[in-house]
């Protein structure tokens, strides 16, 4: 999977890359059978439904992540990353889960992830909202 | 010393309140942003904040998991705060004498040296514990 620090960032990257061109099969690999999944707007067991939650929300919205910030545990079993998310609705979504969405609207938002790995696939990633002080934007 | 090392060596300094020993852990003009998106800026500012929060709290910070790469530290930290005295005005949410706050923050410390000179905290988890809960 990885080969040091570097491998492991490279690592990452593919599989934002992954996500952010909605290849499924791809990033969906990443993920461990029983993975635990705390998002802003799920809290999920299972790949089978992190997948099924991923497809709902890319049914209403464009969702892409930047990467601003990573940093790899040594051993290569966590990873925190600091990501810049940007949601543009494709149609209303009244009842998205963090806030109801019309066609057209954006939303972003810094969030400060961390992400547990074992056998090459997360097992656990836990997303936290961080609040920029203000005047500055997400 | 590794830089997580130097971290639980920090928080065990602001356990204690060790004023002095956690000034030594900071660059003079240091910027912490805290979980509600407060900006703290500079060493004076922050040693201020918190010597109010332990006025009125007790609070203990515990590590739960810490990692650095390059000239960043990653931490998972989950603190307590018990109010020592009523605190209508605390940083968090009104408390009154006996009630426990609970706080899981995910922790971003960029550092030069021995210094930490940025600070992000995002909250993952909280829990508020009513004194008549306790």
């Amino acid at each position: 999977m990885n080969n040091g620090a570097a491998g492991l960032r490279s690592w990452f990257e593919n599989y934002l890359a992954a996500f952010n061109r909605a290849d499924f099969p791809a990033f969906g690999d990443y993920y461990d059978p029983d993975i635990i999944f705390h998002g802003q707007a799920a809290r999920l067991v299972g790949r089978d439904a992190v997948l099924a939650f991923y497809h709902e929300v890319h049914s209403h919205l464009q969702e892409r992540i930047e990467l601003l910030g990573f940093v790899g545990a040594p051993d290569g079993s966590r990873i925190a990353a600091e990501l810049h998310t940007t949601l543009l609705a494709l149609r209303d979504w009244p009842d998205m889960p963090t806030g109801a969405m019309r066609a057209g609207d954006a939303r972003m938002r810094v969030s400060f992830a961390m992400y547990d790995i074992a056998d090459g696939r997360f097992t656990r990633i836990r997303t936290a909202r961080f609040s920029p002080p203000d005047g500055q934007a997400a | 010393m590794t830089p997580e090392a130097r971290f639980r060596a920090y928080l065990q300094a602001f356990n204690a309140s060790d004023w002095e020993a956690l000034r030594g852990y900071y660059a003079p003009d240091v910027r912490l942003v805290i979980g509600n998106g407060t900006l703290l800026d500079g060493c004076d500012a922050i040693l201020a904040f918190y010597r109010k929060v332990k006025r009125e709290t007790r609070r203990t910070i515990r590590v739960v998991q810490c990692f650095a790469e390059g000239q960043t530290l990653a931490a998972e930290i989950e603190s307590e705060f018990l109010a020592t005295e009523d605190a209508p005005d605390f940083a968090v949410r009104p408390m009154a004498k006996g009630d426990r706050y609970y706080l899981n923050s995910f922790v971003f410390y960029d550092f030069e040296g021995e210094h930490y000179t940025r600070i992000r905290a995002a909250t993952f988890r909280s829990e508020f514990r009513p004194a008549a809960a306790n």
